[in-house]
């Protein structure tokens, strides 16, 4: 693997639609402009909005769509698959950078999309991205859940040593932070791989953080951060920009830093000790979110 | 593993005793310090003032410690929703006693957001 030793491969997983992409570049983006970081962002998301925030772009040229205009994977040009951030990510502008490559997809019901991840990250492997000088962190963003095995290429093949799972209190996202550690239990020990925390990206629902919290607890990690929600993310990305640089004295800026503060200093890399599914349950009925259900009741239609 | 913002190493697991944490803010000056004022709501939305002045307690000093971190201007403070939650659960243990400190806490786990000022 190329790339200095101090370099550090993270990745964000995390349900579809829970805010993977959006925390991740916030996240990412106040890692550069408050610490100085510089990062490569790899979108593994056939979506390709994984970058945008950072390029002030509706979405880039991914490498898989540049292979096929191009004719082959060989005769696609660094320069065409990589963008360096605008604004405050860009390597001219003082403090850290980023630079932004999206893996791409099949079109939708054709193929296999982990292949676009593994082609992706052989082509910047080949190009030579990893050793950019001064390179601090590489952050995969990841699509969904790790039932395919394609998406869960850069944790097989050693790629992210540090993954942080984006959940929330809803069932189903809970769900698939649970499904990812399994995941992770599963290469933890032939590629190393570690899970490095939850990112509660609240939905505001009660008791919400209790719940992320010992979910976290459960599995053996930490709840590195619980972001809340607030509409000044909602308002950056209209004008396709991060919290940090739309508004950086904002409170939202000040969880994301707080947020990247965590991530660079984290030290607790853990194998996750997954959960049952009656476990997962119960820890929701223990916080009443749902309601104990009368066996004899299942299946029954709501009387009028 | 992060409590309070104090970054406590790997090794000590992910639970981290509250005598600990406590440890970490037992240097903090409290002296001049009469009452904590919270300014509770959203912007859109009405606000309430909210007073709190038992300096007795753990959560008293963790909240002056928050406020007084990386403030040298003494300027109202937006106080992060993890370190408020974190405050509140160790609260709820450790001045269990004090009904004035367990009122404040219910308030601190809700959704709403807070800024801190000193008086």
């Amino acid at each position: 693997m190329a790339g200095a030793a101090s370099l550090r491969q993270i990745a964000f997983y995390g349900k579809g639609g829970i805010g993977k992409s959006t925390t991740s570049q916030n996240t990412l983006a106040a890692m550069s402009h408050y610490f100085g970081k510089n990062i490569m962002i790899v979108g593994c998301d056939p979506k390709a909005d994984s970058t945008r925030l950072i390029l002030h772009e509706k979405a880039q040229d991914t490498i898989l769509s540049l292979a096929a205009e191009m004719g082959t994977i060989e005769d696609v040009e660094m320069e065409q698959a990589r963008l360096w951030g605008k604004g405050l990510f860009d390597r001219e502008t003082p403090g850290g950078w980023i630079n932004c490559t999206e893996s791409g997809g099949p079109e939708p019901g054709v193929g296999c999309a982990g292949r676009g991840v593994i082609t992706a990250i052989n082509f910047l492997e080949e190009e030579g991205a990893y050793d950019e000088e001064g390179l601090d962190f590489v952050s995969y963003d990841v699509l969904g859940d790790v039932v395919c095995g394609g998406f869960a290429m850069p944790i097989r093949e050693g790629k992210a040593q540090e993954i942080y799972i984006v959940m929330s209190g809803e069932m189903m996202a809970m769900y698939a932070a649970n499904n990812i550690s399994k995941g992770i239990l599963k290469y933890a020990n032939t590629g190393g791989v570690r899970l490095a925390g939850l990112i509660c990206n609240a939905r505001m629902t009660d008791k919400e953080y209790d719940l992320a919290l010992e979910l976290a607890q459960r599995i053996g990690t930490q709840l590195i951060h619980f972001v809340p929600r607030n509409n000044i993310v909602q308002h950056a990305e209209l004008r396709r920009m991060t919290v940090v640089e739309y508004s950086p004295y904002s409170d939202q800026a000040r969880e994301y830093k707080e947020l990247a503060r965590k991530i660079v200093y984290n030290d607790m890399k853990i194998i996750p000790t997954p959960i049952s599914m009656d476990d997962l349950e119960d820890l929701l009925l223990a916080f009443g979110l749902e309601d104990e259900v009368d066996e004899s009741q299942v299946g029954k239609a709501a009387e009028a | 593993m992060f409590v309070l913002g104090f970054h406590f190493p790997a090794s000590m697991g992910n639970q981290i005793p509250d005598e600990l944490v406590a440890e970490k803010i037992a240097g903090v000056d409290i002296s001049g310090v009469k009452e904590i004022k919270l300014l509770m709501g959203t912007k859109d939305k009405d606000k309430e003032w909210l007073s709190y002045t038992n300096n007795s307690t753990f959560l008293f000093r963790a909240m002056v410690h928050y406020f007084k971190e990386e403030n040298p201007d003494n300027l109202q403070k937006y106080m992060i929703y993890m370190n408020r939650y974190q405050m509140s659960a160790i609260s709820k243990r450790v001045d269990a006693a004090d009904d004035e400190t367990m009122k404040l806490c219910h308030n601190l786990d809700s959704m709403e957001q807070f800024r801190i000022e000193l008086a």
